[in-house]
């Protein structure tokens, strides 16, 4: 069955079109909801409102975008949703953290000396920053980096422009640098902080 | 070119390919060769990422469940019911992980029941082969609905659909223990109760684990 089958008996109201398009599609919504919330309990939750969304209005899709575009908008948008009811004040897919021109913002430290993170951080770290990042840089971040999509699919799954997109994952990946930096310190500390309390205890 | 218009370079261009003077000002500016190496190091650890992860099979049960109940997928209850009465249970099983379980669980139990004696006289002596299983999971059944008194917060839909489905296997696993009891020789309906235990068993492994998110 190709997914074009699939959806056409879905339509209909087949059982096996819907499972059909559920196996194809479900394990990178699954990966993206989880990466998007962090935890196995509110991504299977997020999985299945997406998917039950997807189902109920599958009537309804003309094949104007890939389904697998439409399928991604519901879920970002059903993820989105429930992390602006959890997270007061309301972030906004525009973050908060908009560079300021007067002070630079994440981009002064385009010029400035810093660690030189490569190879001192590894996938963790790395999954535990991406968990840091404001809801707008992670959706980004997430489906063109981890993901793979191009700008002008995100841009549609997302409802705004490429240029926004671009921009979005710029901002992303230097706040993530930031945190990545920030972590690699915090290591530093403690190993430096057992070390000597190693040495005190070996006095 | 200078920082901050490879700061916009990157911005509209991504990391790759470079133009010339991008490539020029990295060579001059250290900062900026650091940013440029940290940020593709980032990017090519999260292409390392799994980007597709398998859900728990539970969810597309719930899934089913729930687009059957509302009538979305169509035609079910009226092949359910001209169906032999072990098909809507077989149609769970149906999946890879259900049915690895399910056949782990068989082969125990069938091994458990045989033994080295016949089976008809295996059967006199043990009058009721799954009492203990019963028994276990009779505790973990009340053991759950105690943290669920406990709980004060509302379920979500994924914890209603996993008690939505715990109520159709213990209302099939009251059928099979009913047939069983009818004819103990029924070897279907035995398979069948055996693989209702083990669901059993894991959907009230999945309940237990979501507890903390009922709170």
């Amino acid at each position: 069955m190709s997914e074009a089958d699939a959806i056409r008996l879905a339509q209909a109201g087949d059982a096996a079109a819907f499972e059909f398009l559920y196996r194809l599609h479900g394990r990178r919504v699954y990966a993206l909801c989880l990466r998007m919330v962090g935890n196995p309990s509110d991504a299977e939750d997020l999985m299945q409102e997406a998917f039950l969304q997807l189902f109920r209005k599958i009537g309804t899709f003309r094949g104007e975008s890939a389904f697998s575009t439409w399928l991604h908008r519901m879920t970002v948008n059903v993820v989105l949703m429930r992390l602006r009811k959890k997270t007061l004040p309301v972030a906004s897919l525009e973050e908060t953290t908009e560079p300021d021109e007067e002070t630079g913002g994440p981009r002064k430290d385009i010029g400035a000396p810093d660690l030189l993170l490569t190879g001192a951080v590894d996938r963790v770290n790395l999954e535990r920053s991406i968990e840091k990042l404001p809801p707008g840089y992670r959706t980004v971040f997430v489906l063109h980096d981890v993901q793979g999509y191009e700008h002008n699919e995100i841009a549609d799954i997302m409802g705004c422009s490429v240029g926004n997109s671009k921009s979005q994952l710029h901002k992303a990946r230097t706040r993530l640098r930031d945190l990545l930096q920030e972590e690699v310190r915090e290591q530093a500390r403690n190993e430096r902080q057992i070390a000597k309390t190693q040495t005190g205890q070996a006095d | 070119m200078q920082c901050r218009e490879l700061d916009v370079f990157f911005e509209q261009e991504g990391l790759a390919p470079l133009s010339a003077a991008a490539r020029q000002h990295l060579s001059e500016c250290y900062a900026c060769k650091h940013f440029f190496d940290d940020v593709t190091g980032i990017v090519a650890l999260a292409h390392q990422l799994p980007a597709e992860v398998d859900p728990p099979e539970h969810i597309w049960i719930s899934i089913r469940t729930e687009l059957i109940r509302e009538g979305t997928i169509l035609g079910f209850s009226s092949e359910r019911e001209s169906a032999p009465w072990w098909h809507s249970f077989a149609e769970l099983f149906r999946s890879r992980t259900w049915a690895t379980a399910a056949v782990a669980m068989v082969i125990i139990v069938v091994a458990f029941m045989l033994g080295s004696k016949p089976r008809e006289e295996s059967l006199q002596v043990q009058e009721d082969p799954y009492s203990s299983t019963v028994t276990a999971l009779s505790q973990q059944e009340h053991d759950l609905a105690n943290m669920q008194l406990a709980s004060t917060g509302e379920a979500s839909a994924v914890d209603a659909s996993l008690r939505q489905n715990l109520q159709q296997v213990n209302e099939f696993i009251a059928d099979c223990e009913r047939r069983v009891r009818e004819v103990p020789f029924d070897e279907l309906a035995r398979e069948y109760l055996t693989n209702a235990y083990q669901q059993k068993a894991q959907l009230l492994s999945a309940m237990m684990d979501r507890g903390g998110s009922l709170n």
